[in-house]
């Protein structure tokens, strides 16, 4: 699904230029759970950022479902990344103005689904993770766990082909965050791809393969039983 | 889509009370004053424009230039309507209007003093709209003694419309017979007349002398463009029929006349031009100004910038606290023109709201701006046909400008960076915010110059000495309608105690009344060198009881018997002539008509008065002069105030000894005085209620930007505290990044003030000059605003405990 050749990304600021990827080269197959670990400042983010599409490398090639997206416009990556991916984050990122079932629904208005399909959809979802019952709450009214079940009902509404969730734990207690990590897994196991950045060993085992990066190269992969 | 974007506004707006609250406050604040200064300017613009032919009337005037003499006449000759009609097919009508002056009309037994009398051609209905309510507007002014009354002057006189036939006493032994009730004249009119009284009834209007002008006259085209090709034609039409009377009187042609530097011209004035463009002699009422619709407007888009300004300043600095809903959305798969869309719906959401509410407070503080104004303007469904679209139009304009910003700065976010919290604290990185507040700054301070300035010239009017005393001074104003007792009125109120002296003409610095002759200084009667000044017949007590002063030589004397054919002329004058020792020179006054010594009298100079303002303070003084003569226009008594009441009285028993029907008309001549400078008191006024209101908008902004940067800096403001800093110091570098804008606003609004403040007084001729204190204080006065806006919320963010801040992190 996923094969990146000799990735390279830089930061510059005015005087230093820092290299946050290395000709990195990795490859995800569909189906795959993956999660990719390292220290701080060794890349993490920007691949995922990469891999999201919300950035784009400066070297190297990136094929996504066989399609080259390295140089993409940013419209045609927003057109492929709403349709294809789902994200989650530590911070959950939810719009506080809008409610438990406009925050899922939102995804489905910008790929242009009728607003009938939208509620059977959105209905479904918050079902799935059992927040059903929160659906008219505003996000503050929510605990952490709850929030982030939430950002996960969002970004699976569309059925992405890929999830990307960036330490989808690390701002939970642990109760919780096994919760979550449980959720992850059931979709994997229904065939969505997910790539997870952690620094959790613990959350990191829920995975097939961790790939560990180490100033911007892949260094060691561990395959999980 | 569009109804999630209304939905996260509306939210989003409720969310921040506070910040959504300034923000529409000073929307609205900025719109209703915006909007009623655009009912003033509309109402400015509207004049005369009820009539349904306006575009094809154009009045006729006459240049004239005589030597140096140099005169505007908005009347023109006797017979020029007829000519016009009789010679150019194109020019559909033509009607003469004539000011009637001031006539006595009775009422049962009673004579009420009326102002607002004209002598009208019968084709007045033809070209002006003004619908008759009874009577035949195609013959209702042919009939000598007849008079057209409006709907008001009707019921006033007989309390009815109904009075066709009935008869009117005007002066006591005329008689006029009522032939027509017209609706009032509509406010919006150049002239306001109750009586229009045929002009058969006038001798005069018979005349066929072409060099003289005092008929306000109007011609009605056939088609809209026409008065161009009557006024290429003007020349040669007026050639054809004064070039024979110049002949005879002043003895050359046009041709010479014209080519010896004086010139006779006719031109034409577009009907709705009057009011706003016109200021010539013989008008038929005040006129406003181009100059203060000018004025106005950019007032009102001051106003208006200074509130979208707010508006995007207030909009950007909380963007920040968007920039994760931003972030969520572009991940989500919105796009940049969606974000775009947002904002600006968003936007003009609030725009819609700061104008419902701009519009209810514009109509309820109508009756207060009217009073502030001298207007009298009304809002009704034939405004809102107009005022509707463009009102939506300006939600539009204003929501697109305001949001533009925020739009497509908060839309262009990158995803990454906003969800990573990398651009949450952005302050101090906005260089347009900082540019609009500088902008902002430097409005208000240029609109503090031009009230300092405003407010001295005026106060330099009140106090100028004027080169005559205008205090203390009553005037009987209709001492004419004592005829031959008015000379018996005068010696008695002379001897009455607390009455100063008194003196006996219409000719006052500050009336009306003008009156210009031709003289000549030798007896070669040369054309170049002929004077042209305002002639004013007063007697032996003017100089004294108005307190003038003179140069040189003496004022008249009811002892000398030659004082009749004695002259005192003013300063200008005197200049004018290039007399060094004027003294006992002679002037010749044309009779009019032939120009010679046969057809003139000649006069001495026996003294030169001090120049003394008798027009406004905007005209440079002019040459005058005064002969003796028996003018019983007004009554001017300059009396001892310590006992006004009974002095008053006094007079007033004195009159109704004299004439008890008639009732005494007086007035006070520094009132007198005032009244003429209404307008620029007006302006002044307003200038200073709208530039205090632009202050407080941009206050408003100013706080709302204070509170958000102290916000943003919460943090900082904790780990200062931590190490040590004062509250001052805190309180201090708060301020100091707002105080650094004004400053340049400063910079920049004083001497951009400075310049077209004089630009300004330059309409006057006699005029303060800027002082270097107008511009400090205005510096001062806006910093220290600014302080107190700012102040308020530094020591707020100083004070509060670092604990506090530095764990919301």
């Amino acid at each position: 699904m996923i094969k990146i050749t000799n990735l390279e990304k830089f930061y510059r600021t005015e005087e230093v230029e820092t290299i946050a990827l290395n000709k990195l080269s990795i490859e995800v197959k569909t189906g795959e759970f993956v999660a990719i670990m390292g220290p701080s400042g060794c890349g993490k983010s920007t691949l995922l950022n990469i891999l999201g599409m919300l950035d784009d490398p400066d070297e190297g090639s990136y094929v996504f479902n066989g399609i080259e997206v390295a140089h993409f416009t940013e419209r045609k990556r927003a057109d492929l990344r709403k349709h294809n991916i789902g994200f989650v984050f530590q911070s959950f990122n939810l719009i506080d103005e809008l409610t438990v079932f406009e925050n899922v629904e939102l995804p489905l208005i910008y790929t242009g689904v009728p607003s009938a399909e939208r509620v059977k959809r959105v209905e479904e979802v918050l079902d799935k993770m059992q927040i059903m019952h929160r659906r008219n709450h505003y996000p503050q009214q929510l605990s952490g766990g709850q929030q982030q079940r939430v950002a996960i009902a969002r970004a699976v509404v569309n059925k992405p082909k890929l999830i990307l969730a960036d330490e989808p734990t690390g701002n939970l207690d642990s109760s919780n965050g096994n919760d979550v990590m449980e959720l992850l897994t059931d979709l994997n196991e229904q065939g969505t791809t997910i790539i997870m950045v952690t620094h959790s060993e613990h959350d990191a085992r829920y995975s097939h393969r961790i790939i560990r990066l180490l100033d911007g190269q892949s260094v060691v992969e561990n395959i999980m039983v | 889509m569009i109804k999630n974007y209304i939905k996260t506004a509306y939210r989003t707006l409720l969310k921040n009370k506070g910040f959504t609250v300034l923000n529409v406050l000073g929307l609205s604040l900025g719109l209703a004053s915006c909007l009623l200064i655009i009912f003033y300017v509309v109402d400015e613009l509207s004049y005369d424009r009820y009539n349904t032919k306006a575009d094809r009337i154009s009045r006729v005037n006459e240049d004239l230039k005589l030597g140096e003499n140099n005169v505007l006449y908005a009347v023109c000759m006797p017979p020029l309507a007829q000519a016009l009609k009789n010679d150019f097919p194109y020019v559909e009508d033509a009607v003469r209007l004539k000011n009637g002056g001031s006539r006595h009309v009775k009422k049962g037994g009673v004579n009420i003093l009326e102002n607002k009398t004209v002598f009208a051609d019968p084709s007045l209905f033809n070209v002006f709209t003004l619908p008759m309510i009874n009577g035949s507007p195609a013959t209702a002014l042919t009939e000598p003694n007849s008079v057209v009354l409006t709907e008001t002057t009707a019921k006033k006189y007989f309390n009815s419309t109904n009075v066709i036939g009935k008869t009117l006493t005007f002066d006591d032994n005329i008689f006029y017979k009522v032939s027509g009730v017209i609706r009032d004249i509509p406010r919006q009119s150049h002239f306001d007349f109750d009586f229009f009284i045929s002009m058969s009834t006038l001798p005069d209007s018979r005349s066929t002398e072409w060099l003289r002008s005092d008929y306000n006259t109007y011609v009605l085209f056939k088609n809209a463009g026409d008065h161009k090709k009557l006024e290429a034609a003007l020349p040669a039409f007026l050639n054809k029929y004064s070039g024979e009377q110049m002949q005879a009187q002043l003895k050359m042609s046009m041709a010479a006349f014209e080519k010896g530097g004086s010139f006779f011209r006719l031109n034409l004035t577009p009907l709705t031009d009057i009011h706003l463009k016109s200021n010539r002699t013989g008008e038929l009422g005040p006129n406003g100004t181009t100059q203060y619709v000018y004025i106005f407007s950019a007032i009102a888009l001051f106003i208006l910038l200074i509130a979208c300004v707010n508006f995007m300043n207030l909009s950007t600095a909380r963007s920040a606290n968007r920039a994760r809903e931003v972030g969520v959305r572009k991940v989500l798969g919105s796009l940049r023109k969606h974000l775009i869309a947002q904002f600006l719906i968003e936007s003009i959401l609030v725009a819609f709201a700061a104008t419902v509410i701009a519009l209810t407070a514009a109509i309820a503080l109508l009756p207060a701006f009217n009073q502030l104004s001298g207007k009298d303007i009304i809002v009704n469904s034939q405004t809102m046909v107009w005022l509707i679209p463009a009102l939506l139009l300006i939600v539009l304009v204003v929501g697109a400008l305001a949001g533009s910003y925020p739009a497509f700065y908060l839309s262009a976010f990158q995803p990454i960076a906003v969800l990573k919290g990398k651009l949450s604290a952005g302050f101090k990185g906005s260089g347009l915010r900082s540019f609009l507040v500088v902008l902002q700054f430097s409005i208000s301070i240029f609109l503090i110059v031009g009230t300092l300035v405003i407010y001295n010239q005026l106060n330099y009017i009140q106090t100028k000495n004027l080169g005559y005393n205008r205090n203390e001074v009553l005037i009987v104003q209709n001492t004419f309608e004592l005829g031959n007792r008015a000379n018996v009125f005068k010696k008695e109120i002379k001897q009455l105690p607390g009455v100063v002296n008194a003196t006996m003409t219409g000719f006052l610095p500050t009336s009306n009344w003008k009156n210009t002759a031709i003289f000549f200084k030798d007896a070669a009667f040369d054309q170049k060198k002929a004077l042209f000044p305002q002639t004013w017949e007063v007697d032996e007590d003017y100089i004294k009881t108005l307190d003038m002063k003179m140069a040189v030589g003496r004022s008249f004397s009811s002892q000398m018997l030659t004082d009749s054919s004695g002259i005192i002329i003013n300063e200008s004058a005197a200049k004018f002539l290039g007399l060094k020792d004027p003294l006992n020179k002679p002037l010749y006054r044309s009779n009019g008509g032939k120009q010679d010594i046969s057809n003139s009298k000649e006069y001495h100079i026996i003294g030169v008065v001090k120049d003394f303002n008798f027009s406004s303070l905007r005209d440079v003084i002019s040459p005058m002069v005064l002969v003796l003569a028996n003018n019983p226009g007004a009554l001017s008594v300059r009396v001892n105030t310590k006992n006004l009441p009974v002095v008053l009285s006094q007079i007033k028993d004195k009159w109704k000894g004299l004439t008890p029907n008639i009732q005494i008309d007086f007035s006070f001549m520094d009132q007198d005085f005032d009244a003429s400078y209404r307008a620029e008191q007006r302006v002044g006024t307003i200038f200073i209620v709208f530039t205090a209101l632009a202050i407080i908008i941009a206050c408003l902004g100013l706080f709302g930007l204070a509170a958000y940067a102290a916000e943003q800096r919460t943090k900082e403001i904790g780990i200062r505290k931590i190490l040590g800093a004062s509250i001052a110091a805190i309180a201090g570098m708060l301020s100091f990044d707002f105080l650094k804008l004004v400053l340049i606003a400063i910079l920049i609004s004083l001497p951009v003030g400075w310049f077209l403040m004089n630009k300004w007084l330059q309409e006057f001729a006699y005029r303060v000059n800027i002082q270097w204190w107008v511009l400090v204080l205005a510096g001062f006065t806006s910093i220290f605003i600014a302080l107190i806006t700012i102040g308020f919320q530094s020591i707020k963010a100083a004070l509060s405990n670092p604990v506090n801040s530095l764990r919301s992190e």
